[in-house]
Order: structure tokens, then C-alpha cells, then sequence
């Protein structure tokens, strides 16, 4: 056993908790959890099954935790993990699991799947078995504090092209702001307009905020990679950020995994509770709502439909302010098949866009959103996650399907009330 | 009369009809479209650049600029390569001048934008202080387009 192998299957040891032991005693081999997979619908490949994708993770368990399984391998009958097993299972683990939860959502005995995966991650990649674009991105995370190499000057290019596309100063390092706004690597690199929009809604709002110059980054690869350590790294420098600077709210930005890594799993990986709120943007769109501080003026004339990103409506439980949302802007809104949380994954989360073998697979995998929206036949798709945007653009261009996709947040700073004029209207 | 700003910048480009539009976001564009070598932009902007061009004509070339705008988006987890970015931002700017009419009372601000943003990838990637003078450049363009 080589070295690295020996260190994964420690990790795998490590891993397996009460809950994983009990999920895997209490399988009953329904496979509803393939019905749910859209890398298995879309195939029909059974491979795909997410219970199978986990087979590593549970054959440490019977050889180690279990009497049966501890016997058959004293004698022979059970053979060790070995890295060909590792090799092979890396597609299924990484290429098509998107860790999106729905297997785990429709499990008749409750078993968190996507929570095993997040676990069997971490051994595999101590064992060297990860994907090499979720390394690449695992190591800029480490070396530079970004996954794709985003630095201070750029997001402060970023923000001067900002504020003479909008007219808004950007404020940074803020002590005392009541928010501080986190960015994605893609909303810097890709999409600018977001950071134009928000500025927009906080003018409107008359809210203070402020970006922090050690922790503009949100996105947390040691969460997609499964190393709990470097999650811990990510995590904490937004903590110290947020304390740095004294605010009282942290706003994810329009990215799934990064809202789920920072509220859900981020206290539990610095080991205490955080002194501030962490709320999704759309969270904090919404209670402007509430509060009557959102005026927007005018609609969009186009049938509109939005994708709800995994991890904020599945994983995060944020269903409705979404919704609400839209239809300040929308009067034409329609939900796609399988709405709010049983909706399905776009195909590229949870580090599947940035690995590049899994790309073709991702592609067949997108044929399941593809149908959704032929079915609601749509002029715009709108949604809250950066990484769902260009995977989507990249999949409806694949298929040759002319619908444009915009962020939600733009679209409601394009229908803000101006300051002079129009008739504001909330709800 | 000189443009000093963006507000002056704006007020002046809202007075133009689309065509105008059009062909001044073209000009845009031509001022930053050594930073994308793809041939599809190129001729997007061709055909923003001429006076009538049929409503076929114009998504044809939407068409293209799209796809020359999707497939060099920089993807989640790469690492950023700003002078490709720059090229992304030009393939954009190329389609805000090839919009439908509907959408034609931003076109040249929106074209003018995203040059701006290909300018400052740029010089991100040149690691030259990330700041440029795009800007006062489309001032003087819309000033000689307004003289002309």
C-alpha cells in the first residue's frame, strides 16, 4: 500500500461517524436515489447510482467497523482498497456528483448521500485522487487566497470600473458597515455588473456596506475538494474579516456552494459560533423587500423562469424570497417542472465546471435542465448563482437553445426605482 | 463641445438613433478588438459598423458574438487568464453592438462598458497599475462622431 493510500484510508477511518455507519446500515437498496441523479437519468448508466458511488466509503466501513466485514478480511475473503479502486471511482466521485443533495432529499430512510460524498472526498483527495482542476484550484486558494487567482489589485480594478459604470463609490474596509458584501471569483472575473447592481440596492436601501481587503472571496474549494483544513483557512479568513471590520451581516454572494460552506458548515469547521449573521443575498434582498426599502418600477415583458441554485434552495432552505422577488419585476413568471427544492442540479456544481474531464458528461447531464425549459418555453432564465449562469449559457449554447441568462440581483437593480421619478411599487 | 465625463457621455449617446448607436458602438469596439482574436467578433462588428443591415443580417452575427462571448468565459476554478478575460469582454462588447432594436437605447453605452472592462483586463494582466484611459478615448470618439 503506498503511502499516500495508507494516509486515505486513515482519513476514510476517520470519516466514517455514527451517521455514516447508521446511513449505510439503514440503506435498503430502494435505488430511488438514482431517480433522483440526473447523471443517472440522463445515462442510464446504473454506475451513476449515488449509493454506488460510495462503495469505497463503505467497504472501509465493513472491513473495519463491522464484525462480518472485519472477519472476511482477516481471512482472506475481503480485499484491501487499493488505488486502482480509488482511480477508477474518481469519475464517480468528482465528474458526476455535483453534491446537489437531491438523492439525499428523496431518501425514504433519510440517508444524507451528499454528506457521505463530502466525506469519501476527503479521503480521496489524501489519497491523491482528486481531479487535477480542483487541485489547481485548491492550491491558488492556498498559495494566493483565491481558487482562481484573483488578488487585491484586480477585485480594485474591478471596483473603479464599477463605479464609473454605475456613478457609486465602492467602499472598502469600512469599519463599522452594517454589511459586508463577499464576492465570488466569477462575479469579479465574469460578471462585474453584480457588484454594480448591489451598490444600486444599497444606495436605494441607504444601507452602509463594505467589501474587506482580506476577505473578498467566497468561494471555499477545500469545501469542493473535501479538505476540511483548507475549508477551515477559507472560512476563518472571512471571520477575521468580519470581526476586523466590525459588521453585523456577512452576504454571500451569488454563488451556491460558498453560502452553504460559509452558513451551514463554517462554524462548525472554526469550532464556535460566528458574532455576526451570514445571510445568501437573496435573503437580504428580501427582508429589503419586507421592510418596504426595495422600490422597483416597471416589468419585464418576457415570460420569465428561474433555476434555483442546490445549495441555497436544497442545501440552504431559501425557497420563496427568490420568487417573491421576481415577481416584483416579472409578470410573466413561471416555474419550471420540479420547482424549489426538488429542483435539478444544472450539472456543474460541487467542482464538476472546473474539471475538466467531466465535461462531456456534463453536457448530457444538462439534457434534463434542457427539457425543463422546453417545456416552459421561456424568453430569460434567471438565477442566483454565478457558477449555474455559465454552466447553463454553456449548455443551452451546446444545444443551440437561444435563451439569454441573467443574474437575479442585476435584474431587480435594472428595474430600481429611479430617485426623481416613476412610480415606485413594492409587491 | 468637449465630453468631460459620464454623465455628459451618457446624455449624448441617449440623443442618437439606434443606427447611430450602432455604428459608434462599433467604433468602440474597434478601439479594443486587437484583444480578441476571434474572427466571429471581428465580424459582428463588421456588420454593426455598416448603415442598413437586415433584421437576419443582425442575429446572424448575434448568433456568432454569443458563442464567441460563451465559450471564452473564464470557468469556476480556473485560474483566471485576464487577457483572455479581455477578449471575453470584447466578444460582449461586439454583441451590444449587434442587439436587437428593441434593445437599442443602451447599445453603445453597454458596447462602451465592456471595452472599458476588456481595457482593465488588460491591464490587469499587464500588471500596469489596473488603470487605463479607455474612457477619455470613446469621449473623443463621440465627440468626432458628433462633429462628422
Amino acid at each position: 500500500m503506498s503511502a499516500s493510500l495508507e494516509k486515505g484510508v486513515n482519513v476514510l477511518k476517520e470519516m466514517i461517524d455514527a451517521p455514516i455507519a447508521s446511513f449505510f446500515n439503514s440503506c435498503v437498496h430502494c435505488g430511488i436515489c438514482a431517480e433522483a441523479c440526473l447523471f443517472y437519468t440522463e445515462t442510464g448508466d446504473p454506475k451513476y447510482t449515488p449509493i454506488h458511488k460510495l462503495k469505497p466509503l463503505r467497504k472501509v466501513y465493513e472491513q473495519e467497523y463491522t464484525l462480518v466485514g472485519r472477519a472476511a478480511k482477516a481471512l482472506g475473503l475481503s480485499k484491501p482498497l487499493t488505488d486502482a479502486e480509488l482511480d477508477e471511482w474518481q469519475e464517480l466521485v468528482y465528474n458526476s456528483c455535483t453534491m446537489c443533495g437531491r438523492c439525499s432529499l428523496v431518501c425514504p430512510v433519510g440517508n444524507d448521500l451528499a454528506y457521505m460524498i463530502r466525506k469519501l472526498r476527503e479521503g480521496m483527495a489524501v489519497a491523491g485522487h482528486a481531479p487535477e482542476g480542483v487541485i489547481g484550484a485548491t492550491k491558488r486558494t492556498v498559495e494566493i487566497g483565491s481558487p482562481m487567482g484573483v488578488r487585491l489589485p484586480a477585485v480594485q480594478a474591478q471596483m473603479r470600473h464599477v463605479q464609473e459604470d454605475v456613478g457609486i463609490e465602492i467602499p472598502l474596509d469600512q469599519e463599522g458597515a452594517e454589511y459586508m458584501l463577499l464576492l465570488s471569483s466569477m462575479e469579479i472575473i465574469n460578471f462585474p455588473e453584480y457588484l454594480g447592481a448591489v451598490a444600486r440596492i444599497m444606495q436605494q436601501a441607504g444601507k452602509s456596506w463594505t467589501l474587506c481587503s482580506t476577505a473578498f472571496e467566497a468561494t471555499n474549494s477545500g469545501i469542493q475538494i473535501g479538505v476540511s483544513d483548507l475549508a477551515k483557512v477559507i472560512v476563518s479568513r472571512i471571520v477575521e474579516g468580519a470581526e476586523r471590520l466590525n459588521v453585523k451581516t456577512v452576504i454571500s454572494p451569488e454563488c451556491g456552494h460558498a453560502y452553504m460552506a460559509l452558513r451551514w458548515e463554517g462554524p462548525n469547521l472554526i469550532g464556535r459560533p460566528y458574532n455576526f449573521d451570514v445571510k445568501h443575498i437573496l435573503e437580504v434582498l428580501e427582508e429589503f423587500r419586507v421592510q418596504g426599502l426595495l422600490k422597483t418600477e416597471g416589468f419585464e415583458t418576457e415570460r420569465v423562469t428561474f433555476h434555483d441554485p442546490c445549495q441555497i434552495v436544497r442545501r440552504g432552505g431559501v425557497i420563496e424570497p427568490q420568487r417573491n422577488l421576481l415577481k416584483m419585476v416579472a409578470k410573466d413568471f413561471v416555474e419550471m417542472s420540479d420547482p424549489g427544492k426538488y429542483n435539478w442540479c444544472c450539472g456543474g456544481g460541487g467542482g464538476v465546471s472546473a474539471n475538466e474531464n467531466a465535461e462531456q458528461l456534463r453536457l448530457t447531464a444538462f439534457k434534463r435542465k434542457k427539457a425543463q425549459l422546453d417545456e416552459v418555453q421561456v424568453d430569460t432564465l434567471v438565477t442566483a448563482c454565478a457558477n449555474c449562469r455559465i454552466v447553463m449559457e454553456e449548455g443551452l449554447e451546446h444545444y443551440q437553445m437561444n435563451i439569454p441568462v441573467v443574474g437575479l440581483t442585476e435584474t431587480i437593480a435594472k428595474h430600481l426605482a429611479k430617485p426623481t421619478g416613476g412610480t415606485p411599487q413594492s409587491d | 463641445m468637449a465630453i468631460k465625463d459620464d454623465t455628459e457621455f451618457q446624455t449624448a449617446l441617449s440623443g442618437l438613433t439606434p443606427q447611430q448607436q450602432r455604428q459608434l458602438a462599433a467604433r468602440f469596439v474597434d478601439s479594443v478588438i486587437n484583444l480578441c482574436p476571434d474572427p466571429r467578433v471581428k465580424a459582428a462588428v463588421n456588420v454593426a459598423r455598416q448603415g442598413d443591415v437586415s433584421d437576419a443580417e443582425l442575429a446572424m452575427a448575434r448568433q456568432n458574438a454569443k458563442s464567441a462571448s460563451v465559450e471564452s468565459y473564464t470557468q469556476c476554478g480556473k485560474e483566471a487568464d485576464w487577457k483572455s478575460q479581455a477578449g471575453h469582454f470584447v466578444a460582449l462588447a461586439a454583441l451590444a453592438c449587434v442587439a436587437s432594436n428593441e434593445h437599442a437605447d443602451t447599445l453603445a453605452w453597454d458596447a462602451a462598458m465592456n471595452a472599458r472592462m476588456a481595457c482593465t483586463c488588460e491591464t490587469i494582466a499587464e500588471g500596469k497599475g489596473t488603470r487605463n484611459r479607455e474612457a477619455e478615448t470613446q469621449y473623443r470618439m463621440l465627440d468626432e462622431f458628433l462633429e462628422s
